[in-house]
């Protein structure tokens, strides 16, 4: 049983966590920094309490802040969302000692998972196909060249603590791994704390696919369906969409199937999500896990009708798996847009300052997930999400046209934003026939998009 | 600036008596006086309404926790120092405060118990404890409000 939480995150998450909490009957405490005072959810809250500074690591990163926050309201759990302490073993493991419930996998789980290169090896051993790669991570400069040239070039370098985009580096030729080894080790200790690095084959033209997935205390695991989240930029996820283009149907629910299968046995718990990439042969190869709820997780919500956020709480307070696979029906298509304070026109510069005006989409099957309101003022410290965009169409091709129509609708004024920008991409052939993949955006470039996007009135 | 400590208190003594009978038969706001180059001012606010012009505390549990932050200024703002909490965890205030009670500069007025670990609030202003806004044992967030000081002739403290 979980009674009283507290919501240790901020932006549009918090407030979608709140949201789960007061469906569910149970109390919620929105925890937050300085800089967040004025924040959507802690105006809408019951409550709130005031965790520490602006400053991230004083406040949204500090385990005690948190854990001591939650104590002091007298919670009995603590939802992480996603970033910040969110798959962090050691604030899970801290929390459970304080008798809080982290609601996310146990601290053990997070433990097993946490090394990239371990989960490779050990969701290989359960079945799911991985890109060719070293066998774990690798111990200094001629073991990795030795495995780059066993596996063929390029490869792409990755940190083993490293997530969220961060850490990667692709690697042409033996000449560029010699000069960008002990540099990328560099890296991955400043930014991970932890210099061990990975590689795995570079596959060009592929779709990052991801399953969503759930497992109960008794090991139940059920999958939702999949996620395309191809359209990047700089390994940074634009636009999701369930179902894949990527996938024949043959294809996909045997490898859905799989990937629930394989989660469950491996000994995972509560909610994630198995990221793949399928190459132009169509198949899927895990690449990596991401212990939390995501960003993206409303694309799946609009498909299959599951509260995901609700059951993480439910699944975290040891309740059953609620449904059967069967029960879980996939419908139609949903599309997410991710509108952040980043300008397109200069490099996705993050922009800061008070929202002048604000004007929200609506209409059949739109949602809109956002902390925003007129007056906010979207502080420079954190991440530069503002809005989630989600659209359901019964076929892709609805989905798209009442994207466009959300679009248009979408009012934001006082930052730079990416709106126009998604205008452009509902106009772009490669996004429109689904073939989009990972490298589409460096391929056609910002401005070419931009310009194919509708004028607005400004 | 250099003021023989002893005199001055002596001087505030001798002072702050008259000014107050003077500021109650007047019915003035406000009277200020320069002695031997050291400035005395009693106002009436200081003195009587408790909590005249105190903004709200800032309530852990409370649906508005912005309400210190945008309080409006007033005329004894710049006398009344709020002492805020610098963790979020469980206070305990030092024993010498409480209504009334002398705070030198720097000096260790509270602790915060942030999973047994104790932080240290530390007064950034002296002067006399004017209101009380916690009691030890209470939980309290990052920044809020503590007590009030009042700064009165800080040399005297």
């Amino acid at each position: 049983m979980i009674k009283r939480v507290l919501i240790a995150n901020r932006g549009e998450i918090a407030l979608r966590i709140l949201r789960a909490c007061r469906q569910l009957g149970i109390e919620a405490v929105v925890a937050y920094s300085e800089a967040d005072r004025e924040s959507r959810a802690v105006l809408v809250a019951d409550e709130a309490i005031c965790i520490g500074p602006a400053d991230a690591k004083r406040s949204y990163l500090s385990a005690p802040a948190v854990i001591s926050a939650a104590l002091a309201t007298g919670c009995d759990a603590i939802h992480p969302g996603y970033g910040f302490l969110s798959e962090n073993a050691a604030f899970a493991e801290a929390a459970a000692a304080h008798g809080l419930t982290f609601i996310g996998p146990s601290a053990e789980v997070l433990e097993r998972f946490e090394s990239k290169a371990g989960v490779r090896a050990l969701l290989a051993k359960h079945g799911l196909p991985t890109i060719p790669g070293s066998d774990g991570v690798v111990a200094d400069e001629a073991a990795a060249a030795k495995a780059a040239a066993k596996i063929g070039y390029p490869v792409i370098l990755k940190a083993s603590a490293g997530g969220g985009g961060r850490g990667m580096r692709v690697i042409q030729n033996a000449d560029d791994l010699a000069q960008l080894f002990s540099l990328c080790t560099q890296e991955a200790q400043a930014a991970f704390g932890d210099g061990s690095l990975y590689l795995e084959k570079y596959l060009v033209d592929t779709h990052h696919v991801e399953v969503q997935i759930a497992v109960d205390k008794a090991g139940t695991a059920l999958h939702f369906g999949e996620r395309d989240c191809s359209v990047q930029r700089r390994h940074q996820k634009l636009v999701e969409e369930s179902p894949s283009t990527a996938l024949t149907p043959k294809v996909r629910e045997e490898f859905l199937a799989r990937a629930a299968k394989a989660i469950g046995a491996a000994g995972y718990r509560n909610l994630g999500t198995l990221e793949f990439l399928v190459g132009p042969d169509g198949k899927p190869y895990f690449i990596e896990i991401n212990c939390r709820i995501q960003v993206e997780h409303p694309v799946t919500e609009m498909v299959t009708g599951v509260d995901l956020v609700a059951l993480q709480i439910r699944l975290a307070a040891g309740e059953a798996m609620p449904f059967t696979q069967e029960q879980v029906e996939r419908r139609g298509h949903a599309i997410e847009f991710r509108l952040t304070a980043e300008d397109p026109v200069h490099e996705f510069r993050p922009q800061a300052g008070e929202i002048t005006t604000f004007r929200s989409p609506s209409g059949p099957w739109v949602r809109f997930d956002s902390h925003l309101y007129a007056g906010y003022e979207v502080p420079p410290y954190y991440d530069s999400l503002l809005a989630k965009l989600i659209v359901w169409g019964n076929t892709r091709e609805e989905a798209i046209a009442r994207s466009r129509a959300a679009l248009l609708e979408v009012e934001i004024g006082g930052v730079e934003t990416t709106r126009d920008f998604f205008l452009g991409l509902l106009e772009t052939p490669s996004f429109l026939n689904g073939t989009a993949t990972t490298g589409m955006l460096d391929a056609i470039g910002t401005a070419d998009i931009l310009a194919a996007a509708p004028k607005a009135r400004a | 600036m250099p003021h023989n400590t002893e005199r001055l208190g002596e001087l505030l003594d001798s002072l702050v008596p008259v000014l107050v009978e003077r500021l109650h038969e007047t019915g003035l706001g406000e009277i200020e006086i320069e002695r031997d180059g050291a400035i005395v001012r009693v106002r009436a606010e200081d003195l009587g309404a408790p909590g005249a012009s105190a903004p709200a505390p800032a309530a852990p549990r409370g649906a508005t926790p912005s309400a210190a932050a945008v309080a409006a200024p007033t005329a004894a703002d710049d006398r009344r120092h709020p002492v805020r909490s610098t963790a979020v965890g469980f206070v305990k205030l030092a024993p010498d405060i409480h209504v009334g009670g002398k705070v030198a500069k720097g000096s260790l007025v509270a602790t915060v118990d942030v999973l047994g670990v104790a932080v240290e609030v530390r007064a950034d202003h002296g002067g006399i404890v004017a209101k009380l806004r916690c009691a030890s044992g209470d939980p309290v967030e990052y920044g809020q409000e503590l007590f009030l000081l009042e700064s009165v002739g800080e040399a005297k403290l």
